[in-house]
């Protein structure tokens, strides 16, 4: 950096106070407004959610009232005790199940992530570490959304409630995630490859949709795949099927959440893919073929290594916010597609009312979902820094 | 040169799938859009005939009128305060050195990736009107607790855009002016502000978007008022009341794809002005 140091010539602002110190009293002082509302109305809220789920407030105003919705009068670990204590059940390949305690799964699953992550700077077998720790994760938590007659290669279960009910979550969110990566990928080296003339206005015509209103995508989904939708009523049209008996799994199931949120988020994470394949030297490429490697061999060795960075960040970029849906699953879910974010509203809002249980799914969420941001966050600055 | 990359019947099939792809992306807006002009009352094949009378009745409708109102004041508001405090926030941050930096950096990003509806619940407990935890801060659960909600999930965005610009503008501009004894508050405004207008106007169109498109945090915190998302979220669930909200979702996306394309043209005039 270049920079000129005239300060001692020139004397700006008050005497007497060196400039390091006005930096840093005007850096604070440019923070506080921000820092302010963050501070009551975002690490505040979060505080008095942890003391709901820590027994210490209530929802109920009077003793006979928290009797009533069953809620705790002072300190205790009981809440989380009982949310966490169940055991889980790993089943392999549909067949095999062996019982864990709720802690050894998250010592795995922590284990595993942080391997995922800091694999690629061992020195020997790095990508394999890394590869190996993310299919690992992958492997019980990816289905094909269609019926339930596909084995999947692992299933996690468990007897506990809210805990089956977030690996069901992270499962439709792992699908969905999937699915959008390898939507996404094909499309990102189109563009960053196959288009020749004005390839940022077809990246633009990818994206807009991206950012219109959420909500009015789902809407649309509706009427395309309701029982009396665009697709169904146009199969009673054409008679292929009989009004009586219309395609019912299009909507409120398991496959519209992910194929809705599939469709929110495959825009959206192009962008990364193709940044990072923009940033691939191409001389590469030539330097492979012309010592005799086929296409599909420097698409192996060569595309798919150096973009790997872009995809892992392209995925988190589904994966980390389906976990906690909310709007998706309660406007096109079902009872099938309930989440696990619609477990939290429904004990804040909903029927149930218990602001305590309904904290520790909050604090839960908020967990993992700060757990997954900070050790993933390399990929996640590259790709967000390639987005911002 | 291309060759390398794509072998020609590899680049055909890849832009099949571009085709195809697009049509997927599309169909959904396609979809509202005919349907907002076809006169059937159920939004099914077959087309029945065009008609604007689904218009009429969305622009008769009261509710909505109120509720898109509402929006709009909501939208304002948080394009403004989430803006104002995120210029100085994004200043601080590409400019000043203080103990403290990457703290806040970080904080002001992390509500990027907390799920709406922990920051939505934790809100409600925040403001609960029975017996809030905080006298002072005992917000009614209203279109003023909806606009800090909106305030705090648009603050990253608007970092996000003015931070890099307000970075990349060359140092020795300020330092020139504040030689020459400018003061700070004229250094900031005679030079760094016109530089970083066009990112300026694009926060305000993105915060301001980022809040009309919000329904989870305004669900749980609008009063007797609901906001246009939320109106249109409780509606969702009467097959009644479908086709009425059919031609405002029209209007929405249409009004947010020129609002997104608009901040994107302003985004890369502010690009080449500072000269990337």
């Amino acid at each position: 950096m270049m920079t000129v140091d005239v300060a001692p010539v020139v004397e700006t602002g008050r005497p007497g106070m060196s400039r390091a110190a006005r930096e840093r009293l005007s850096g604070w002082a440019l923070s506080a407004p921000t820092l302010l509302v963050l501070l009551a109305f975002f690490i505040l809220p979060i505080y008095f959610v942890v003391r709901f789920s820590l027994g210490i407030d209530r929802f109920a105003r009077t003793e006979a009232a928290a009797e009533l919705t069953g809620e705790l009068g002072s300190f205790s670990l009981d809440l989380w005790r009982t949310f966490l204590g169940y055991g889980v059940d790993l089943e392999i390949l549909g067949s095999a199940t062996i019982g864990l305690p709720m802690w050894l799964v998250g010592v795995l699953f922590v284990a595993l992530v942080l391997g995922a992550v800091l694999g690629g700077r061992l020195q020997r077998h790095g990508g394999l570490v890394s590869v190996v720790c993310f299919s690992l994760l992958l492997a019980p938590f990816f289905t094909i959304p269609w019926g339930n007659t596909l084995v999947r290669v692992a299933e996690l279960s468990s007897e506990g409630d809210f805990v089956r009910l977030f690996f069901k979550s992270v499962t439709m969110a792992t699908t969905s995630s999937v699915f959008a990566v390898l939507i996404a990928f094909p499309i990102a080296y189109f563009l960053a490859y196959g288009v020749k003339k004005s390839k940022y206005t077809w990246l633009l015509i990818v994206i807009a949709p991206f950012l219109t209103s959420y909500l009015l995508r789902i809407f649309a989904w509706k009427i395309i795949l309701g029982d009396q939708g665009v697709i169904n009523s146009a199969l009673f049209q054409t008679g292929i099927r009989d009004p009586d008996n219309a395609l019912s799994f299009l909507i409120y199931s398991q496959f519209t959440v992910i194929l809705v949120l599939l469709y929110a988020w495959v825009p959206f994470i192009v962008l990364p893919i193709f940044i990072a394949l923009e940033h691939i030297d191409r001389r590469l490429l030539e330097a492979s073929t012309d010592l005799g490697a086929s296409r599909l061999h420097g698409l192996r060795k060569i595309t798919l290594p150096l973009a790997a960075p872009g995809i892992v960040a392209a995925f988190l970029f589904v994966f980390i916010p389906s976990i906690g849906e909310y709007i998706t699953p309660s406007l096109v879910g079902g009872t099938g597609g309930y989440m696990f974010g619609q477990a939290i509203a429904q004990q804040f809002v909903g029927g149930t009312l218990n602001w305590q249980t309904g904290s520790v799914l909050s604090v839960f969420l908020l967990a993992v979902v700060l757990f997954l941001t900070f050790s993933t966050s390399r990929f996640l600055r590259q790709g967000g820094g390639a987005t911002a | 040169m291309s060759d390398v990359l794509l072998s020609r019947r590899g680049r055909r099939g890849l832009a099949v799938f571009f085709g195809a792809f697009l049509v997927f992306l599309y169909a959904p807006t396609v979809v509202l859009i005919a349907f907002s002009f076809n006169s059937s009352s159920v939004a099914a094949l077959p087309f029945e005939g065009l008609t604007t009378r689904w218009y009429e009745a969305a622009w008769q409708n009261v509710e909505i009128r109120n509720a898109l109102v509402a929006t709009i004041q909501v939208g304002l508001g948080v394009a403004l305060l989430a803006t104002a405090i995120s210029v100085a926030v994004s200043y601080a941050l590409a400019r000043r050195r203080f103990p403290g930096r990457s703290l806040v950096s970080a904080l002001v990003l992390v509500p990027l990736v907390v799920p709406t509806v922990v920051l939505g619940v934790s809100l409600l407990v925040l403001f609960r009107p029975d017996q809030p935890p905080i006298f002072f801060l005992a917000v009614p659960l209203s279109l003023w607790a909806v606009l800090i909600g909106h305030i705090v999930i648009a603050l990253p965005f608007c970092v996000l855009i003015l931070m890099p610009r307000i970075a990349s503008i060359d140092r020795r501009l300020e330092e020139a002016a504040e030689d020459l004894g400018a003061s700070w508050m004229l250094t900031f405004r005679r030079i760094v502000l016109p530089l970083i207008t066009p990112a300026l106007i694009s926060a305000l169109l993105v915060a301001f978007v980022v809040s009309v498109d919000e329904v989870v945090i305004a669900s749980f915190l609008v009063g007797e008022q609901v906001t246009l998302p939320v109106y249109l979220y409780s509606s969702l669930r009467f097959a009644e009341r479908t086709m009425i909200m059919v031609p405002v979702a029209t209007v929405m996306i249409t009004a947010s794809f020129v609002l997104v394309i608009a901040a994107e043209l302003i985004r890369r005039v502010g690009d080449r002005r500072v000269g990337l």
